[in-house]
């Protein structure tokens, strides 16, 4: 058989997936080599789609038609520059998966990591899935297959109080999918197809339906939810904070993403038809901008880290959205490269937080005052994190939201570029407040004075990851070319 | 179906969808959430296969007699994989919902609420 770049397009999802059914037979053997097995798939995941990144550079995008169907009747996978998102995507999981090796020792019983290592695996593929296909169906089923390994994955770890946060996260989020669900049977009755560009165009060709703006806003809803933004924003905090901290740096640096990946599907879908989105963006401005201030500002509040940093994902969330809504070239270009960023940072600062919850068992401010002295690498690390997400120059948060500034001013919305520097501002406050406590206040625990730096197989993701930041932000001029083209062809689609 | 102006199918799938919107929502017991949203669901796959439907078509095989006009077989396929996909978040949330029993000892939100 000979090698094509469209069958390695293919190949994207279904390698993690298929690897997802092997993990419990490599498990059976040793539960140790399970970890093994995770992290060489991922990493393969990656170079693939790296690779088929560089392709992307180099000769353009690439369609596959699954089973050799042509499209709009067969089910199309498109490897174009919104689809590269799964290139960072694999790599995250790469970094965290042996992080996770050791973190599970302390937290998660033996007999359960086949489990956890599975629904890893799971949702990497629906991750990958869900930001390939341009077939409506398929979209709501890689949803399916993230959000369900999400669910269990929050409960992973035991005890009664992650299954009711598991719970309700999975209460919430079935009701959002049910709405993909229902507004996918809506456009299908209404145009007889699924594919996404053909449900546009042959929507475009027909008469103006109030059905079709039904189910372009009940898609709205639906991923505004799985985004987490602010008033839906309520299952995300407990989930979050609950999970083991791999999963947490996974859920709040990729999976809320496909919300994010979801809403841009919603603005090429009503772009491409035709359908007035004037509404849809004055709401997202609203509601990004409330959830800038309202995350940020209820973070300060937090004393547990982990609840702290699920409240941050939901300010950033907010600046992604504001983005978005703003819809002029500078603010959706920030809006796209802030979902990279945020990722990155996120993912950081998660596992960093996670060490330093290994290596003391402690977890709160109050508790884990003086822990930069005896922790100096993790704390850098985190400290480095906590610098990206305030945005200041010239780390990973900065080129992003800088251009999301300058879109929501060339845009002449004034009173959300102030929105933006507000929230900012609190973002600042609790970051100090945070580094106050781990360099400048005496300890008053003594796991705190006893804890040693964690395992190098812990430390080393959290030191690529802390340095990518830096490094990302000193070159963020390439994120920005290279989502640019994408950004056009949005914006041109939706005549602004 | 159509009476008084109404397409019936599709005000039986809007009523059932609100029951069990009304059910998810404001029962208190988490087993009755749980039915709830199994009702909802139950609503959007009735939508489903009702929109694949033509009056007076043959079902979707083709043998000697059949035809001209089938059915679309397509929304019937969609539901089967709606199904598969409902029946596994049923299954984690009952999984959940044990836990939870055997952990706080009651499945009532009123009373988890209070506690830590």
């Amino acid at each position: 058989m000979t090698f094509s770049w469209s069958q390695a397009v293919a190949w994207l999802p279904v390698l993690p997936l298929a690897a997802a059914a092997l993990v419990p037979i490599v498990a059976q053997r040793n539960a140790r080599a399970a970890g093994g097995f995770t992290f060489v798939v991922t990493l393969l995941t990656a170079a693939l789609a790296v690779a088929l990144t560089i392709r992307l550079v180099a000769e353009g995008p690439l369609t596959v038609h699954l089973g050799g169907w042509v499209a709009p009747y067969g089910i199309e996978l498109r490897f174009d520059r919104l689809g590269a998102w799964s290139a960072p995507l694999a790599t995250f999981f790469a970094l965290v998966v042996p992080f996770a090796w050791r973190y599970l020792e302390g937290s998660v019983p033996r007999e359960r990591w086949a489990a956890f290592y599975a629904l890893m695996l799971l949702n990497l593929g629906g991750l990958i899935g869900f930001s390939l296909t341009v077939d409506l169906f398929n979209l709501f089923l890689a949803m399916e297959v993230v959000s369900i390994s999400s669910y269990a994955l929050v409960a992973v770890a035991g005890r009664g109080t992650a299954a009711w946060a598991a719970l309700k996260y999975l209460l919430l989020g079935s009701v959002s999918s049910l709405l993909v669900l229902f507004a996918v049977a809506l456009l299908f009755a209404l145009t007889g197809s699924l594919n996404l560009f053909d449900v546009a165009a042959r929507l475009a060709a027909s008469e103006p339906s109030p059905a079709a703006t039904l189910a372009l806003a009940s898609l709205a809803v639906a991923f505004v939810v799985k985004a987490a933004l602010f008033p839906l924003h309520v299952w995300l905090p407990d989930a979050h904070a609950i999970a083991p901290s791999p999963v947490s740096a996974v859920l709040s640096g990729l999976v809320v993403k496909i919300g994010i990946v979801g809403l841009v599907r919603v603005m090429q879908l009503a772009g491409e038809s035709g359908i007035a989105l004037d509404v849809f963006s004055e709401l997202l401005m609203l509601l990004g901008a409330v959830a800038i201030v309202m995350g940020a500002f209820l973070a300060i509040f937090q004393d547990d880290i982990k609840l702290m940093l699920a409240y941050s994902t939901i300010s950033n969330i907010g600046y992604i959205v504001l983005g978005l809504g703003l819809a002029v070239p500078f603010a959706v270009s920030g809006a796209l490269v802030h979902v990279f960023n945020h990722a990155l940072i996120k993912v950081t600062l998660f596992l960093a937080a996670g060490s330093i919850i290994h290596q003391t068992g402690l977890r709160t401010l109050t508790d884990l005052r003086g822990v930069g002295r005896t922790l100096p690498q993790t704390c850098a690390a985190m400290t480095l994190g906590a610098m990206a997400i305030v945005g200041l120059p010239p780390t990973a948060g900065f080129i992003s939201k800088w251009y999301i500034g300058l879109g929501a001013f060339s845009a002449g919305r004034v009173a959300y570029g102030f929105a933006l520097v507000f929230g900012a501002l609190f973002v600042f406050i609790y970051y100090v407040r945070m580094l106050n406590t781990f360099y400048f206040q005496r300890a008053t625990r003594e796991e705190v004075v006893a804890a040693v730096e964690p395992p190098w197989s812990m430390r080393g993701p959290v030191i690529a990851l802390a340095a990518a930041c830096l490094i990302v932000g000193l070159f963020g001029g390439i994120l920005l070319a290279f989502i640019t083209p994408a950004v056009g062809e949005l914006l041109a689609a939706m005549g602004s | 179906m159509v009476l008084f102006g109404v397409d019936v199918d599709y005000l039986a799938f809007v009523v059932l969808f609100c029951v069990g919107l009304y059910m998810l929502v404001r029962k208190s017991n988490l087993l009755k959430k749980l039915l709830g949203l199994n009702v909802m669901e139950t609503a959007v796959f009735a939508f489903l296969v009702t929109a694949g439907m033509i009056e007076g078509a043959d079902p979707p095989i083709r043998t000697a007699g059949t035809g001209p006009l089938f059915a679309n077989p397509i929304p019937h396929a969609m539901v089967l994989t709606g199904i598969v996909v409902a029946v596994s978040v049923t299954a984690v949330a009952l999984a959940l919902i044990v836990q939870i029993h055997a952990h706080y000892g009651t499945i009532e939100v009123d009373e988890l609420k209070g506690l830590p």
